[in-house]
């Protein structure tokens, strides 16, 4: 009898022993968020401030150039996120139409996954700047007369260049996320659709495409989320005026007085918030899941 | 019109009626295929036309406006780049070593987790599944920002250690996701065969696990590598200027008016994704085809 119990003891202990690490680092990830926006509130031990204060924030909402930036990173990451997955859709379509094989989707999905997003910065700008390649082939073309006619990727205002980046970025993405489902539901319902007669625009839209709602709405949900808190691609792409929210917060992270800190925590804090909105979302996405895969056992 | 009467003729008797049906499927599908086998070759032109591009532009000694091709070339941004005066052995060498230490880290973590996710019920393991993705959902410069404080404290920032814990912690949900897949395909059968046969958990986890899970392990190790290679942000902020690496020492740079210089980093940071990553690819096919089929079979 002792030997069982001292199995089962063991069998129960398992699971909580592989958590462990993950638990830590995301528990560390946790500190780190939560502890930023309590600077934002004013609160920060190594300086002896222990007072909770909602002026920074107040400060941060009354600015003007807050409030555009706050709307330039919200047009930024919701244009590209819902281009990303528009084109995720078709991508991940039709890797599946084509059955795919491993070496397409090495192509296709891993090379942009795999590529830095300062790289493909580089790309672009060798491609889209005042002198780039697209504008010469303008210039050979006759579309335009002269070097710096064609508006340059960098600085513009409307943000284009930015969006270019996602996009190249996160379409792959949005297929790597999703293909596996939507290949499996094909196989599984969509054939059966179009055996009994759906035309194969039909059995994709009314069959395939709700079925993989959940993938997809989590893809869209990582992709805004990384698209409005990313700082590289703004940074090296954006207008000078407005910035976007990343980059006004580390501008004002560096400011050498460092009670200004709480300032640039309070932007992080607005950027936190409506991430946390996303991760909501995610999570009642997780739990609806949950509840399927109940019904289906 | 024939075809048509045809189908209809030969539905009168069950088996044929399917067997037309699974023609006119098969018809169906070739015509629709030529438009995603498009759209595949379009896609992967926008891909592999920027990298040409850089590898171009890193030997062009000069390409002055509006011409479209290198008027000359020359070694000279690779050259420079190598000088030792840039010391850019180092910091490739520090690049790739805080990359495969990430890799390492975040790949065992990510494994235990998902074997947890995938066989075990545990306490608030809805709670875990929704927390390990929280690094997705949470802008990674907000937690630079934070935990800045607590890494100084800690003595870990401006330190190797420091910046492979801070890429582990925002690479593991990529990880699980990976491993997570994989471990819900392998299953648990072959497993507890063995452990039914005799094999210790040791023996079982060598020879039947490891094997089994290769496919995964590598795919989610060559994945996270390539993100911590990327990082610049939290690089900047945990490294603190003291840790370089390829992505913050090249950012400069990238939008900077020397585009050959740009170019010729691109084209080292490139190269040494790429490498490992089909080094990665080159062992997949190695030893995971040959252990699991010798399972399977």
């Amino acid at each position: 009898m002792k030997p069982l119990q001292a199995r089962r003891i063991r069998q129960r202990i398992t699971p909580y022993l592989l958590v462990t690490p993950t638990i830590i680092l995301v528990g560390v990830f946790v500190y780190g968020v939560v502890n930023g926006v309590l600077q934002g509130f004013g609160i920060m031990p190594f300086l002896g401030r222990t007072e909770l204060t909602l002026d920074y924030y107040i400060e941060a909402l009354n600015r003007r150039d807050l409030i555009a930036s706050l709307n330039y990173s919200l047009y930024i990451s919701l244009t590209s996120s819902v281009l990303a997955l528009i084109g995720g859709i078709v991508l991940s379509a039709a890797l599946t139409r084509v059955q795919a094989s491993r070496r397409r989707q090495l192509l296709n999905i891993q090379i942009p996954l795999m590529t830095a997003h300062t790289i493909v910065v580089l790309f672009l700008v060798s491609l889209f700047a005042g002198s780039g390649l697209f504008p010469r082939l303008l210039f050979w073309l006759g579309v335009i007369d002269d070097v710096g006619v064609f508006p340059s990727i960098i600085g513009g205002a409307s943000g284009w260049g930015i969006i270019l980046v996602y996009l190249w970025k996160e379409i792959p993405f949005v297929a790597f996320y999703t293909a596996t489902i939507m290949m499996h539901v094909s196989s599984r319902y969509g054939e059966a659709a179009e055996t009994l007669g759906a035309s194969s625009l039909r059995s994709f839209f009314s069959v395939t495409l709700p079925l993989c709602k959940g993938a997809l709405t989590k893809a869209f949900l990582i992709v805004f989320a990384f698209s409005f808190g990313a700082y590289e691609v703004p940074f090296l792409l954006g207008p000078t005026l407005p910035k976007a929210l990343p980059v006004l917060a580390y501008l004002e992270f560096q400011n050498p007085d460092i009670l200004n800190r709480s300032y640039a925590m309070a932007i992080n804090g607005i950027m936190a918030l409506i991430c946390c909105i996303a991760a909501l979302v995610y999570f009642l996405v997780l739990q609806k899941e949950r509840k399927e895969r109940k019904t289906d056992e | 019109m024939n075809e048509g009467k045809q189908i209809a003729e030969d539905s009168n008797s069950p088996q044929r009626g399917h067997a037309a049906h699974k023609q006119l499927l098969k018809k169906h599908r070739r015509s629709h295929a030529w438009v995603s086998g498009f759209f595949l070759i379009v896609h992967l032109l926008c891909i592999l036309m920027p990298l040409g591009i850089i590898v171009t532009w890193s030997f062009t000694a000069s390409w002055p406006w509006p011409e479209l091709l290198p008027q000359e070339f020359s070694s000279r941004g690779l050259v420079e780049l190598f000088s030792p005066r840039q010391g850019l052995g180092l910091v490739l060498g520090q690049s790739v070593g805080i990359a495969l230490g990430t890799a390492l880290l975040s790949t065992v973590i990510a494994t235990c987790a998902a074997r947890a996710l995938a066989f075990h019920d545990f306490f608030g393991k809805e709670l875990f599944r929704f927390a390990s993705v929280l690094p997705f959902l949470i802008p990674s410069t907000v937690f630079a920002m934070g935990i800045q404080v607590l890494f100084i404290r800690a003595g870990l920032a401006n330190t190797v250690l420091g910046v492979i814990l801070a890429h582990t912690i925002v690479s593991l949900p990529y990880a699980i996701a990976i491993m997570g897949e994989v471990t819900i395909a392998a299953g648990m059968r072959l497993e507890q065969q063995a452990r039914v046969l005799g094999a210790s958990p040791l023996r079982t986890c060598l020879h039947v696990q490891v094997p089994q899970l290769l496919p995964g392990i590598l795919s989610a190790a060559s994945m996270v590598y390539i993100i911590s290679f990327s990082q610049y942000f939290l690089t900047l902020l945990i490294g603190g200027g003291a840790v370089k690496t390829l992505a913050t020492v090249m950012f400069p740079f990238l939008t900077s008016g020397d585009r050959t210089i740009a170019s010729a980093y691109g084209l080292v940071f490139l190269l040494a994704t790429l490498v490992v990553f089909f080094l990665f690819e080159l062992l997949l096919k190695r030893f995971a085809n040959r252990e699991v089929s010798y399972f399977e079979g």
